[in-house]
């Protein structure tokens, strides 16, 4: 989303898309190793008391479709490989936001042996909405901060590039 | 029937394979069994419908070292394994003992074939061999998880530092 | 798994799902349409806790062990709490018992009726999960504020709770418990009334009272088979010996069954927890528990919204564990739905599995299906689902 000489056009087309981007994103959720707590929140959010469908945000199943991942927990061996996935599967520009104390840093389980601990250990993360678990109203609120992001033309520094490809604990002594 | 008549009515079911036995809390009674006993105690709790299999529980004995030495992959010891089955209040929990050098069991699953989850839980976790057991695939840890590492073991301290 | 070379239909579930939030694996081998076996492969979600109770003394346990579960977490701690309180030889006093079992009994219903939402949109009806989640939200507001917050309330601590429940909070919690309590009946009537939902669950996924006794099932699963089974009743724990409650069961065995009995058990809950503010009984919220605990072994069960808690905990007079064993209730009732796929369709095996409300994180999905003609497919949860309900239009 950089602004180097664009056309008339093309400008047109930035604004539009940043509307429509800002207006109505689609998220994927995904649980990588999360004890349940932030999924049934986030999940609260779609229901009428909390509504996260009327600022347009849709809760879709495909990475291929979505603007926004969403997870939770701190990330398991197992669940690895699937986040990465789900993460290069996602069309440009994607956002994650990180749920819970568990995707910010591991949480209680941090230094367990099957536990990596954060989300930003293995992809970036754009926002983080810390607690144990946030209750709906702070879960949208994080991605109000997004939809935020968006409007002001995004903010991260290297879009796209997945860090610390190099896990916690270390994957080559794993199979050995 | 309430507790204590149950766990009279199994302790004398038991009677035949009863190495000790032990009353920890009031409404409990471990039984200790010779590890070739094992289908044959499984079998007499459930020919007499005495209660169902509540979990397999796992405890890792390692030889205590000598003072201001660690324990490690190297230590000997053994893993004990608990059936604990349960009748309304009463618990009777079959135990039994295999050492580091010969951890091998039978499995159960031919009398109750649900216990093939705990059973590979065991196998992951604490390196039992469980004698035809029909199913060996990891349960809860990764597949890639490298082989001799048992996480429940207290050697275990972490991948690549144990 | 299987040991003939055979084509799988791979179904990965749940990680993109929002309504199954848990990952995990199955793999079933299918005959046409016919399931002939299946076999579950967990661990997504496990995080190595019983090894790290180890390593955290007992009372940083009791943080560690409530975080095993979001929707389970308050009979965890209970659990363990009760484990150490025996070891330690400690008796808490009643007001304390009170307020476990008021919160543990909130805990009931907000699963409950959690879950039944989950199998509402698991089966296609998203209108009634809107509505039971809607509705779910005064047992969340209660839950908040009794405890401060609506998902791990970490009311228990070694030794009673942490917290007291004032005059106004019971008020509110009566006026909440008139609205939960109209609204459950609704939702029991549109369970054994409505004809499409009827279609989804009479007679689908039937356990035989016989099998779930010995194949170790526990909790509303069993007891919609027939079996009785609660430890709440067999074991009468915290307040219970003061307040019995019943088991409550269904001789069916069916789908419908399971959702009767859940639907049951929250007015049973409902009833209960206005029994016990009528009683509520004066007196200390703790009492102190050493910091190093005797050596020793207990065992301690609770009935935890989905079954059968068990909790073994040796001491060896430290002050951290020897050893935790947590056998949750959603590990039998994977290992006796298993035994009893084999014969379903695979369209059933969406409601069947969720019928035993899975706790996944209580336990640690993919889909594995085997095909025993040449059709290597991937499927994802939503296909099956989707499969499922377009099976029965």
């Amino acid at each position: 989303m950089d602004n180097k000489k664009l056309a008339p056009w093309d400008k047109a087309m930035e604004s539009v898309k940043k509307w429509a981007r800002v207006n109505s994103p689609w998220a994927i959720h995904y649980n990588s190793g999360s004890c349940n707590g932030c999924d049934i929140e986030i999940l609260a959010t779609l229901t009428p008391r909390y509504d996260i469908e009327r600022f347009g945000i849709k809760l879709e199943g495909s990475p291929r479709h979505a603007d926004v991942l969403v997870a939770t927990g701190a990330v398991s061996l197992q669940s690895r490989d699937r986040l990465v996935r789900i993460y290069e599967q996602m069309p440009e520009p994607k956002f994650v936001i990180a749920v819970g104390s568990c995707a910010l840093s591991g949480g209680v389980f941090d230094g367990c042996y099957n536990v990596m601990g954060g989300i930003d250990k293995v992809i970036p993360v754009d926002v983080f909405v810390p607690g144990c678990p946030p209750r709906p109203e702070a879960i949208i609120y994080g991605f109000v901060q997004l939809l935020e992001l968006l409007q002001n033309g995004g903010a991260k520094e290297e879009p796209g590039v997945i860090k610390g490809t190099t896990p916690v604990i270390e994957k080559t002594s794993v199979g050995k | 029937m309430n507790t204590t008549e149950a766990l009279a009515k199994a302790e004398t079911l038991l009677g035949s394979v009863t190495v000790s036995s032990d009353r920890p809390q009031e409404n409990r009674l471990d039984i200790d069994i010779k590890t070739e006993d094992l289908q044959k105690s499984i079998q007499i709790l459930i020919d007499n419908e005495w209660g169902y299999l509540s979990a397999i529980v796992g405890v890792d004995r390692p030889d205590k070292p000598a003072d201001g030495e660690e324990i490690t992959a190297d230590t000997n010891g053994k893993v004990e394994i608990l059936y604990p089955f349960c009748e309304g209040n009463a618990i009777v929990t079959l135990r039994l003992s295999v050492p580091y050098d010969n951890p091998v069991v039978d499995t159960i699953c031919t009398i109750i074939p649900s216990a093939t989850l705990y059973e590979r839980e065991m196998i992951e976790m604490y390196g039992i061999e469980i004698k035809g057991t029909p199913d060996t695939n990891k349960l809860l840890l990764p597949d890639d998880w490298p082989e001799g590492q048992y996480p429940l073991r207290k050697s275990f301290k972490g991948l690549g530092q144990s | 798994m299987t040991t003939n070379k055979t084509n799988k239909f791979t179904v990965p579930i749940g990680p993109q799902h929002p309504a199954l939030k848990e990952p995990g694996h199955f793999e079933f081998t299918v005959d046409g349409e016919i399931v002939t076996g299946a076999t579950a492969r967990l661990g997504y979600v496990h995080r190595g806790i019983e090894k790290a109770t180890e390593s955290r003394n007992w009372i940083q346990d009791v943080y560690i062990l409530e975080r095993i579960c979001g929707i389970c977490s308050h009979v965890h701690a209970m659990a363990f709490a009760q484990g150490v309180e025996m070891l330690a030889n400690v008796e808490i006093p009643p007001r304390a018992r009170a307020i476990r079992t008021l919160i543990a009994e909130l805990e009931r219903i907000h699963s409950h009726m959690l879950w039944a939402g989950v199998a509402a949109h698991e089966g296609g009806f998203d209108t009634l999960f809107m509505y039971i989640w809607r509705d779910r939200e005064t047992v969340m507001e209660l839950l908040e504020m009794l405890t401060g917050n609506r998902v791990n309330y970490s009311a228990n601590v070694l030794g009673g709770v942490k917290f007291d429940v004032q005059q106004d909070q019971i008020d509110e919690i009566r006026k909440g418990m008139d609205k939960l309590e109209e609204r459950s009946r609704y939702y029991l009537e549109i369970v054994t009334t409505d004809e499409t939902f009827l279609g989804r669950t009479r007679s689908i996924g039937i356990m035989d009272k016989k099998d779930a006794a010995v194949l170790g099932a526990v909790g509303p699963t069993a007891r919609a088979s027939g079996v009785e089974r609660d430890v709440r009743v067999d074991v009468p724990y915290a307040y219970y010996p003061d307040f019995p409650t019943v088991s409550i069961t269904d001789n069916a065995g069916d789908l419908e069954a399971r959702f009767v009995v859940r639907m049951k058990e929250v007015l049973e809950s409902v009833r209960l927890i206005r029994e016990i503010l009528d009683h509520l009984p004066e007196g200390d919220l703790a009492v102190r528990v050493p910091r190093r605990i005797p050596e020793g072994q207990v065992i301690s069960r609770v009935e935890a919204p989905r079954g059968e808690l068990f909790y073994y905990i040796e001491s060896n007079g430290t002050d951290t564990p020897e050893r935790v064993k947590v056998r949750t209730p959603t590990l039998p009732n994977w290992g006796s739905v298993l035994a009893l796929a084999v014969g379903h369709k695979l369209a059933d095996m969406p409601m069947i599995l969720v019928g035993i409300d899975p706790c996944f994180s209580c336990n640690d999905r993919m889909v594995h299906i085997t095909n025993n003609k040449n059709n290597d497919q991937v499927w994802s949860w939503e296909q099956l689902r989707q499969y499922g309900i377009e099976y029965y239009k």
